[in-house]
């Protein structure tokens, strides 16, 4: 049963314009101008009770907007949105009850309080029975270690400290439904992995369902089972996050910085030269090679066979690339 | 219903009891402002002193009483604090008005809590200018408890109305999200037609007309009027009935135009 719905949403920003210096400041004073910026184009998707979806798209591409609108904060220009059965922005007060919100680059804690103030408030206003909320706190202390956190003030913690501070602020009064917007953006590799493990369990427990935005591949890939990608505000894929791996994810760069420039190589099947050519005076080797056919490892054997290698890094390929690949038509037929 | 109340005003009470916390978390500035405001209060009193030297009566009060309007005025000062175009502007600016419109609460209704929260708090912070003041100025202090009465009624209603102006100029800047020159502005005008720097009716005829047809004077001249007897207490039911027709056509017209301004929300960046 689904318990978001979009329908043709649509989010057009009015934008003043103004040419640069005092000039242009006198003339947009007599004569404004303005531009439209359509932010969110026609989104038309449906989210089941309980699944986990990954919500991608380059800096501006409108992911942060669609959440906004699903949350109620802004209104759509056009076009339809229903959360659990309600107009979101129409009736927010009780759309309020039953979501929670992350937003990465901004607080929902009191800045001057400790944790444990801002959570008790947040226990008040949701209305919480208070041995659900002591259960909960005990629970959230645990799975999110913010035990020795509570009695510090939330303008003392470090960025990763703050984040799980946030999850547990929006997730304290158990709403069916969360948006994390870019939840673990600036974090380390430890801290990101307690997130997940604490998003996923939430999921498991609960059957919270979960619309999750970011730019680390990662994150998807360990939550979610199904992506939307947006790219300009339009929607250009809805489904299983697998057809992206599979077609996207198999590829990955390898680069080797040589002694020697490298004039002739020997490669295994399945990966293949991308810089330099081979006629290139360059110490730098980048080679792309699909993991379904060949090994990291196999390929920087071969590699290592025949050259001295100073140093090698192996990278993924990144959203952008992807959304650009996508967005050409790369999934077309598939 | 009763339950639905409880449940409600438990809920804003606990979100207007963060304003005295934010107010403890930092102690400098309550010290700061306790030296500033006695300065302040120093000087008015030589400059009423100085204007009485040659006459014994400005539009009809003598010295004593101009001096204990003022002195009450210093002390009372947070009644005519406005701070809703900065605080949405800043909320607009940093992003933070998303969250304050993600709590499943009316949203007039939790600032309206912490609008009179913070009025009380700013005022037990007065208490140690009142203590210089009266020890230093002699100030006088009413001994009627009626004029208590009027008094507290009369603030409490001029403040509800200065919350409903406030919040109407604060709806403006959802369309513009610049603040400084609107709040700089409407601050200034506040401070003439309050009567936060002298008794209105010292004001030229026609400033005194604009002054009475503003809700700055019915949140801090009126209560301060009554207080400091610059209006009789016979007088308190008319003026209470001038400020609840001013609290109810605010409330109303407060309401109308959020629901229409919260439309034009943009919540800046990421």
């Amino acid at each position: 049963m689904s318990i978001i719905q979009t329908e043709d949403l649509t989010k057009i920003y009015r934008l003043n314009q103004k040419d640069p210096g005092v000039t242009g400041a006198i003339k947009a004073l007599v004569r404004p101008r303005h531009r439209d910026l359509v932010a969110v184009d026609q989104i038309s998707f449906t989210v089941a009770a309980g699944e986990m979806v990954g919500y991608i798209g380059v800096n501006g591409a409108g992911k942060s907007t669609t959440i906004k609108l699903l949350t109620g904060i802004l209104v759509p220009t056009n076009g339809k949105v229903e959360v659990l059965g309600r107009d979101p922005h129409r009736q927010r007060v009780d759309n309020a009850r039953q979501i929670g919100v992350v937003f990465g680059q901004r607080t929902q804690l009191w800045w001057d309080l400790a944790l444990i103030e801002s959570l008790n408030l947040i226990a008040k206003i949701y209305e919480i029975e208070s041995s659900r909320y002591q259960f909960l706190l005990e629970q959230f202390s645990t799975s999110l270690g913010i035990k020795e956190l509570l009695p510090i003030p939330i303008r003392n913690m470090s960025l990763g400290q703050k984040m799980r501070a946030e999850l547990a602020a929006a997730l304290i009064h158990e709403p069916q439904i969360v948006y994390l917007d870019e939840p673990t953006i600036g974090l380390d590799l430890i801290v990101k992995e307690r997130i997940r493990d604490f998003i996923k369990q939430q999921n498991r427990e609960k059957g919270t369902t979960v619309i999750l935005t970011t730019h680390d591949l990662g994150d998807i890939e360990e939550l979610c089972q199904r992506v939307i990608i947006i790219d300009k505000g339009k929607l250009i894929y809805d489904g299983p996050i697998n057809t992206i791996k599979d077609r996207f994810g198999k590829f990955r760069t390898i680069t080797f910085e040589t002694c020697e420039p490298i004039t002739q190589i020997k490669l295994p099947p399945g990966a293949e030269i991308i810089t330099p050519d081979r006629h290139s005076e360059e110490r730098k080797l980048a080679l792309r090679f699909d993991r379904t056919i060949t090994t990291a490892s196999r390929v920087a054997a071969e590699v290592m066979n025949q050259v001295e290698v100073v140093d090698f890094s192996i990278t993924e390929p990144d959203l952008p690339s992807i959304v650009k690949q996508i967005y050409g038509g790369a999934l077309q037929g598939d | 219903m009763f339950h639905g109340m409880r449940r409600k005003a438990s809920v804003y009470g606990a979100m207007a009891s963060v304003i005295p916390k934010i107010y403890m978390a930092y102690s400098l500035w309550f010290w700061v402002s306790l030296v500033l405001n006695v300065i302040a209060t120093t000087i008015f009193v030589f400059f009423w002193r100085a204007v009485y030297a040659n006459t014994n009566s400005i539009a009809g009060l003598d010295l004593q009483q101009t001096l204990n309007y003022i002195l009450l005025a210093q002390i009372f000062a947070p009644l005519g604090n406005m701070q809703l175009i900065f605080e949405f502007g800043y909320n607009l600016r940093e992003g933070g008005i998303a969250h304050a419109l993600l709590r499943p609460v009316d949203f007039q209704g939790s600032y309206y809590g912490q609008y009179l929260t913070t009025m009380v708090t700013e005022l037990v912070l007065q208490i140690p200018l009142a203590l210089v003041v009266t020890l230093v100025f002699k100030v006088q202090w009413p001994t009627d408890p009626r004029v208590w009465v009027a008094f507290i009624v009369s603030a409490f209603l001029g403040r509800t109305v200065l919350f409903f102006f406030d919040w109407i100029l604060a709806c403006l800047t959802f369309y513009t999200t610049e603040v400084w020159g609107l709040g700089v502005f409407v601050d200034g005008i506040s401070m003439f037609f309050s009567g936060r720097l002298i008794p209105l009716t010292m004001l030229p005829p026609l400033l005194l007309v604009i002054a009475g047809m503003t809700p700055f004077a019915q949140a801090f001249y009126i209560p301060i009027s009554l207080l400091s007897g610059v209006k009789p207490l016979s007088q308190a039911p008319r003026l209470w009935l001038l400020q609840a027709i001013w609290l109810v056509a605010l409330w109303v017209l407060s309401r109308l135009i959020f629901r229409v301004a919260v439309r034009k929300v943009t919540v800046q960046g990421g």
